[in-house]
């Protein structure tokens, strides 16, 4: 009875927090539901239809693939804004993981004023949201005015594609703006930095390894997950912030009072952008994420060759048992005599 | 432990509520019941929104005359950042205006965001002592039988000479009921580059000469031109337009058209890469928007501060026609379609714009230079419009806020004269119009191709026309056939869908 009561009592405990668990995590469920959930049900029903809003009412009128043939065959500006944007990310994301990464070392090391510096990179993220970021950016304050960026595009223009040569031009246009996108990516770099056991480099530097050779085969393999976390992150805010020009014409879309755009049009927009940018992150998580460190393969390989002799081992073992069963078979059969020592054999 | 299962909670309950904030709607208002007075007008305490482009300190004091007109009826106003994302923005929310004031016609036909306004206007005494071509051309009606809109704001192109650079290059002024001819010889005739000093150019532009041709082409005989493009309510014709095009573009590449603002020639003219032609005392024509005299060189001490004396002149017409239209900024408003107060709306709409009562609740903001808007600028050099009242009265207030001196005051007589028979551009009035433009005109890049000399405007002049009947015809189809307001004769209908029809055969 006892025993029961208390049983009783640990499962309602245990009920009790997971309610409490629940409760916590039900704004993120409502958030989701209502502002991603439903809208993108919403976004993926709206793009078979042309949509016109009026005040009286909403006319759905259904044009099958129509937004889609309209985009692609009508909108030039979609398609090379795309292909602009596939480069941009792909050239600038790694570039942005790899400064935010010196960043965090940098911010890691024992220097003076420390919170002062890691506030410093991490205050654009705070102040320079959203409108503040278009105002500054119209001004002209992001590009640095020293820096033809003309220039470095026309040289790569002899070697490479346009769209890449500019995208890289860009680059260098958008020098500020790079160090501005970086202030999540530092901090997540600095926590995961700061997770590093301190006792891994005192072992290395007593061994003699160098602070080039620690970074390499201390540090980068233990945050490696995290690259592919800041990596995953910098796709999603660089193509969903409201510099991104294809967001910009997405948004446009959806309020163009003309009759072939609308909710219907800018859906069918936003569907094929999602699809590419889901591709882009799939395409930065197998270059980073797939592959193991040196030390994994070494140790899978290990393991696998302590199995491989495992099951070897066994295999004789087994092979063993059954020949000692046969022989006290045919002995108890009288098949075989043992020699007991005396005699001929 | 109970503290903080509670502060958990609350925590959640916050986050949650802070979550949602923002979803809610705010309700379009009205007034419930009815019951009018013996003017039509209900006697019901109601509220109207007004949604407009102006100053907002003028519509919100035009605002309070209103409401002291009709103490029942309260006006809330808001002024539009950008016409079709926050008119869709409130239609989808439920928060429509009641009237509003707006630059694209095609978004409100489109959406359907105007309502049928025929009998108020038809039956309204006031529409009798408006400008000629307002009800004559239907400016508001969209080639229908029925009125959509009103024109809610007006300002004519506009032709400024600098008497100061006439005098000085030993020209004669010319007569202000010139021809467009008379306007080319004399910017050809006042671009002087004597290597002395900085060069004297015939023409500085804002509007380009193309847009004012458009509607001056020809005498009213050969083509009653009523909107840009040479379109005469039925279709367009683009070689009127072409030669007004490649006669710009020549002067261009003659070198009798002063550098742009913020321009490397500009730079190396002046010495200024900021400088605007119009205060630099060595340009003898201009082509600009009225706004540009009201607002700057109007204002005190200004064309002494850079040696100018700026006049007015009508817009030219090609052929001596003494009455001929002229090209105008005219915003268009109208009723929304969700209105529950439809006439008192209408009231409202006229007052804010075209009506005499209104204009006069005007004047007296202009009048007063006291009343300033939130940079401090007198209110009738922040964009005061053009009066579409013919009213004796309100034009004599009017004018006494222009130069009255016996040097000026003829000129300005004469341009108020000349400016009575206002034509919209075309994305006010012609229904497909701002398509035409969006989706092929300014796609294929014409004005850069006829300005640098690579290409010749009449050789667009077919494809373009083509096109923009093809828009035409197919917005109407659109907007006012069985999918839209349902408007058009079976006879009409047929007519704008063999245009269609024939489009790239």
């Amino acid at each position: 009875m006892a025993e029961k009561l208390r049983r009783k009592k640990k499962k309602s405990l245990q009920e009790r927090e997971d309610r409490m668990g629940y409760l916590f995590v039900l704004p993120w469920i409502i958030g989701v539901l209502l502002f991603v959930l439903i809208p993108l049900g919403q976004s993926f029903y709206y793009m078979w239809f042309n949509i016109r809003i009026t005040p009286l009412e909403t006319k759905f009128i259904p044009v099958g693939t129509g937004n889609f043939t309209q985009i692609w065959l009508e909108n030039p500006e979609f398609p090379q804004q795309l292909v602009t944007y596939i480069w941009q990310t792909i050239v600038e994301v790694p570039i942005i993981v790899v400064f935010a990464l010196l960043i965090a070392m940098m911010l890691n090391g024992k220097i003076k004023a420390k919170g002062f510096f890691r506030l410093i990179f991490f205050l654009p993220v705070i102040i320079v949201s959203g409108p503040v970021m278009n105002m500054l950016v119209s001004e002209g304050a992001s590009n640095i005015p020293a820096m033809n960026t003309q220039v470095v595009i026309n040289a790569m223009d002899t070697f490479l594609p346009y769209s890449v040569a500019r995208s890289i031009g860009d680059l260098f246009g958008n020098m500020i703006m790079i160090l501005w996108y970086s202030g999540v990516q530092i901090l997540i770099f600095l926590s995961a930095l700061q997770k590093v056991d301190p006792s891994l480099y005192e072992a290395a530097k007593m061994d003699g390894g160098s602070g080039w050779e620690c970074f390499w085969k201390i540090t980068l393999p233990t945050i490696k997950n995290f690259i592919l976390l800041n990596a995953v992150y910098t796709v999603i805010f660089m193509s969903g912030n409201e510099q991104n020009s294809l967001i910009v014409m997405i948004k446009n879309a959806m309020f163009s009072g003309t009759k072939e755009k609308g909710y219907g049009y800018a859906s069918a927009m936003a569907w094929m952008y999602a699809i590419v940018v889901t591709l882009i992150v799939l395409l930065f998580f197998l270059l980073l994420g797939s592959k193991k460190d040196v030390y994994d393969r070494i140790a899978a390989k290990r393991r696998r060759a302590l199995k491989k002799e495992e099951r070897n081992l066994e295999k004789v073992r087994r092979r063993n048992a059954r020949n000692v069963r046969r022989l006290e078979k045919a002995r108890k059969s009288s098949r075989y005599k043992t020699y007991d020592g005396h005699g001929d054999y | 432990m109970k503290r903080n299962k509670i502060t958990a909670m609350l925590l959640a309950v916050a986050m949650t509520a802070s979550l949602l904030t923002g979803c809610g709607s705010k309700a379009a208002s009205s007034g419930a019941g009815e019951s009018t007075s013996a003017d039509g007008v209900t006697s019901e305490n109601i509220t109207l929104t007004y949604w407009h482009y102006e100053d907002e300190t003028t519509v919100g004091l035009l605002a309070e005359a209103f409401m002291k007109k009709y103490p029942n009826i309260k006006v809330e106003c808001k002024q539009i950042a950008d016409m079709s994302t926050d008119l869709s923005a409130a239609a989808a929310a439920g928060t429509f205006p009641d009237v509003f004031s707006g630059t694209d016609s095609d978004t409100a036909l489109a959406n359907m965001y105007w309502a049928d306004i025929t009998e108020y206007v038809e039956n309204d005494p006031d529409m009798d002592n408006m400008m000629v071509s307002i009800k004559n051309y239907g400016i508001g009606k969209f080639d229908t039988d029925r009125w959509w809109g009103l024109p809610t704001w007006y300002q004519p192109s506009a032709v400024f000479i600098d008497r100061n650079v006439i005098k000085k290059l030993n020209l004669e002024m010319p007569r202000t009921d010139w021809t467009w001819d008379e306007m080319i010889q004399l910017i050809k005739d006042a671009t002087v580059d004597d290597r002395s000093g900085m060069k004297y150019y015939g023409l500085g532009f804002y509007n380009r000469l193309d847009s004012l041709y458009g509607i001056a082409a020809c005498a009213t005989a050969e083509r009653a031109i009523k909107g840009e493009f040479g379109f005469d309510g039925n279709d367009f014709d683009l070689s009127y337009w072409a030669i007004g095009e490649q006669e710009f573009g020549d002067l261009q590449t003659g070198g009798y058209v002063a550098p742009k603002q913020d321009t490397q020639a500009m730079e190396d003219w002046s010495g200024d890469w900021g400088t605007w032609f119009g205060a630099t005392g060595h340009v003898a024509v201009f082509s600009e928007g009225f706004w540009s005299y009201q607002n700057l060189w109007g204002t005190d001490g200004y064309q002494e501060q850079y040696g100018l004396d700026i006049v007015p002149y009508v817009t030219p017409n090609v052929v001596d026609e003494k009455d001929h239209n002229i090209i105008a900024n005219m915003y268009i408003g109208g009723v929304s379609t969700s209105c529950k107060h439809p006439y008192e709306a209408y009231l409202l709409l006229k007052f804010m714009g075209i009506g005499t009562d209104g204009w006069k609740a005007r004047l007296d903001i202009y009048e007063n230079e006291e009343n300033t808007n939130a940079s401090g600028v007198a209110l009738k050099h922040a964009n005061m419009p053009v009066p579409m009242t013919l009213d004796e009265e309100v034009w004599t207030r009017y004018k006494a806020m222009f130069p009255t001196d016996e040097d000026h005051k003829q000129y300005w007589d004469d341009y108020f004269a000349s400016i009575t028979r206002p034509v919209p551009y075309g994305w006010y009035s012609i229904a497909g119009y701002w398509n035409f433009c969006d989706q092929y005109f300014n796609k294929i890049g014409i004005h850069d191709l006829v300005d640098a000399g690579t290409a010749k405007a009449a050789d667009y002049a077919a494809e373009a026309t083509e096109q923009a009947n093809y828009y035409h015809a197919e917005a109407m189809i659109s907007y006012f056939g069985p999918n839209g307001y349902d408007v058009l004769s079976e006879e009409d209908l047929a007519k704008y869908q063999a245009v269609v029809d024939s489009f790239g055969q």
